[in-house]
């Protein structure tokens, strides 16, 4: 039975590689046909990332915000609840987050602020995410459905308050007024610029592993998803379980939300859906609902993303092939039979393995005790 | 404000903006009867759209952009037919996957082709499918102007929900295809090939999202738009929910859809000191009370027939 296990995890590992591996060839190859000159684009995709102290800064800057929505996509997948409203969570609690800000002004001391902000933050994810948790939960309806126009209506909130509450009139663009100085998040690490909800994020990753393996909560939670009848069977609060789950899942996209505005705007000027969201699914996927490896997943992602970014500054590739890439990332890694069969083979072969050492074991053991009974 | 003509423009409005939702409802009702819940209805719809419109313009065929169109629909249906049943991959992330792939793919594609990223209006040449005038019903008051001078595909959207209908209930196809949707098992130990039935409705469903796709770049406006399909084929998705999977309930859930979306267009044009941004919500905030409307009372209704048991 370990064994299996120990099987079935390397392969698991293997297969995110390969699906990974092949996507990113994909996008080599898509690079290397539609551009004009290719190796110069490919160059600057791979190695970009890297060229500049900035732009290494620029890829944690980007994983930080995928860690907070990748970290609650674990949850809405630990309790196989498709629940997509961190999408929309994302850009609201942002949203209202500066409009908090805004409104406290110069009120409050620099730490003391940034923890009443992630707060406001984390809370405007939980409410959100109630509305579809507690409708599957008490009606049963489609989780997706709800969650997808819930986040149509957000952005349409989120741009009212923007135009409405907190419009800065002396700018041309549509954006808020600037944020307090005593709620921005300062930079950290010199050159890179790297924000300092990093920190936050990393203590997130902490906290919601200990969660997720160490406490008693998180272990219903993933029986909850993984074995619905066998929870059920040991008398689990199913319902409770998974909407606190997704409840825990919003406060974290929520939080994502504030860091990202506190971090990286010096004002709110998001008019349409940031993609944050779905960005999340793929991270969670991609580290198999893990929030151990959340940032890892993170981390890549951001790097492909910043690589686009270079390509898309310096040539004429449009950036939108990243999500054609990540689309086939996802299929590939969900993809049960993808390498299955290579899993299946390496199983039998473990398993007939150990049944012929069993089998030995069983004879020499009734070989002995045959001795013995002679013996006697 | 309310005059006759208004109500015209308004009824009018109401079919135009149901077209869509209709072929949507109808292509997740097809997948519903073989036991699948298709969330792809919006990225198939997208790259549907495109496909048409550049179709379209290559051939300076309107027609053969509606065939490009239901190609490119059916292609990306066995796209998700493929991952899902050969592949074994969660048809929950199977569509997200294909909807995130079809909204870059779009304006990637759209980007290769024209060098434009929001619309195709400036470099493909406009085409739309004709309009048709009924004779005799247009000369009706009020009824007339609502139902005749109206796209092709609005008549044949409404047509399909007979189609289908009939496809589902009337023919040996359709009839394996409900039968592999209550229970696959059951279906495959009569010798019904389930693997068949799941790629045929998936085809199918390409085949009207193709349709739907097509009506909104090729009728609805005459041009390419990013995500111009915009929720509806999730919208569509909720009217196939209401009624259960009942082909002529879910279009007639899909045209309550396509009054709400008429409503907030027709509030929008009419201005005033409300805020547009409320009105846009008015399509999706009815699809998740409708939603939640039909499954409480569903629920109730379950409540009594198991207490009815005890």
């Amino acid at each position: 039975m370990n064994k299996t296990r120990k099987i079935e995890m390397t392969v698991e590992l293997v297969r995110i590689l390969v699906a990974v591996a092949i996507a990113y060839v994909i996008a080599l190859v898509t690079l290397f046909l539609i551009s004009d000159d290719p190796i110069y684009i490919i160059q600057q995709f791979v190695l970009g990332p890297f060229s500049s102290v900035r732009r290494v800064g620029s890829i944690i800057n980007l994983a930080i915000p995928f860690t907070f929505t990748g970290l609650c996509f674990c949850f809405m997948y630990a309790v196989n609840k498709f629940n997509l409203s961190g999408e929309g969570i994302f850009m609201f609690s942002g949203c209202i987050v500066t409009l908090v800000a805004i409104n406290l002004g110069e009120g409050l001391p620099f730490p003391l602020m940034i923890l009443v902000l992630l707060i406001v933050g984390a809370v405007v994810g939980v409410v959100v995410t109630a509305i579809p948790a507690f409708l599957d939960a008490k009606f049963n309806s489609n989780i997706v459905v709800v969650s997808l126009m819930l986040n149509s209506i957000l952005v349409f909130l989120s741009i009212w308050v923007l135009k409405y509450q907190m419009r800065d009139p002396s700018i041309g663009s549509m954006g808020s007024y600037p944020l307090p100085d005593n709620a921005v998040l300062p930079n950290i690490f010199g050159k890179f610029r790297i924000q300092a909800g990093l920190f936050i994020a990393i203590i997130a990753v902490i906290a919601v592993a200990i969660l997720f393996y160490k406490m008693v909560f998180g272990y219903k939670m993933r029986v909850v998803g993984s074995n619905p009848l066998f929870a059920k069977a040991c008398g689990i609060n199913m319902v409770g379980t998974i909407v606190i789950a997704q409840l825990i899942g919003g406060a974290l996209a929520g939080m994502g939300g504030a860091c990202e505005i506190l971090g990286n705007y010096d004002r709110y000027k998001w008019v349409a859906s940031t993609q944050h969201g779905f960005d999340g699914l793929m991270v969670a996927v991609l580290a198999r609902r893990n929030p151990i490896l959340v940032p890892v997943a993170a981390l890549l992602l951001a790097y492909i993303r910043i690589g686009a970014d270079v390509v898309n500054s310096r040539g004429d590739i449009p950036i939108e092939f990243i999500t054609v890439i990540q689309g086939i990332v996802i299929l590939l890694v969900a993809a049960e039979e993808f390498m299955g069969r290579f899993k299946k083979n390496m199983i039998y072969k473990a398993a007939a393995e150990g049944l012929d050492k069993d089998k030995k074991e069983e004879v020499k053991e009734l070989m002995s005790e045959d001795g013995e009974g002679k013996e006697q | 404000m309310f005059t006759l003509d208004w109500f015209a423009n308004f009824g009018f409005s109401v079919f135009r903006l149901s077209t869509p939702l209709i072929f949507a409802a109808l292509a997740a009702v097809i997948n519903k009867k073989a036991g699948m819940l298709n969330m792809a209805l919006e990225g198939m719809m997208l790259s549907a759209a495109l496909g048409g419109v550049v179709f379209a313009g290559a051939t300076n065929n309107v027609w053969i952009g509606l065939v490009g169109a239901v190609v490119i629909g059916v292609i990306v249906g066995w796209v998700i037919a493929f991952a899902n049943i050969s592949g074994q991959t969660d048809l929950y992330l199977t569509c997200i996957a294909v909807n995130l792939a079809a909204t870059g793919g779009t304006v990637f594609a759209m980007f290769l082709l024209t060098g434009e990223k929001a619309t195709t209006s400036a470099a493909i040449k406009a085409y739309t499918l004709p309009s048709i005038t009924i004779p005799l019903i247009d000369k009706i008051p009020l009824i007339g102007p609502m139902v005749s001078g109206h796209n092709v595909l609005t008549y044949f959207s409404f047509i399909s929900i007979f189609l289908v209908w009939f496809f589902l209930y009337k023919t040996r196809l359709g009839l394996r295809m409900r039968a592999v949707g209550e229970n696959p098992q059951a279906a495959s130990s009569v010798g019904i090939n389930v693997k068949k039935i799941g790629y045929i409705s998936f085809l199918i469903a390409g085949v009207l999202c193709g349709f739907g796709g097509a009506f909104m770049s090729m009728g609805w406006v005459s041009f390419f738009m990013k995500n111009m399909i915009n929720g509806r084929g999730y919208i569509g998705l909720s009217a196939m929910n209401i009624a259960e999977g009942n082909p002529i309930g879910s279009g007639i859930a899909a045209v309550f859809f396509g009054f709400s979306d008429a409503l907030a267009t027709t509030l929008k044009s009419q201005g005033g000191t409300f805020p547009t941004e409320f009105l846009d919500m008015i399509p999706y905030a009815a699809t998740i009370i409708a939603l939640v409307v039909i499954s409480s009372i569903r629920m109730s209704h379950l409540k009594k027939i198991q207490r009815g048991g005890k």
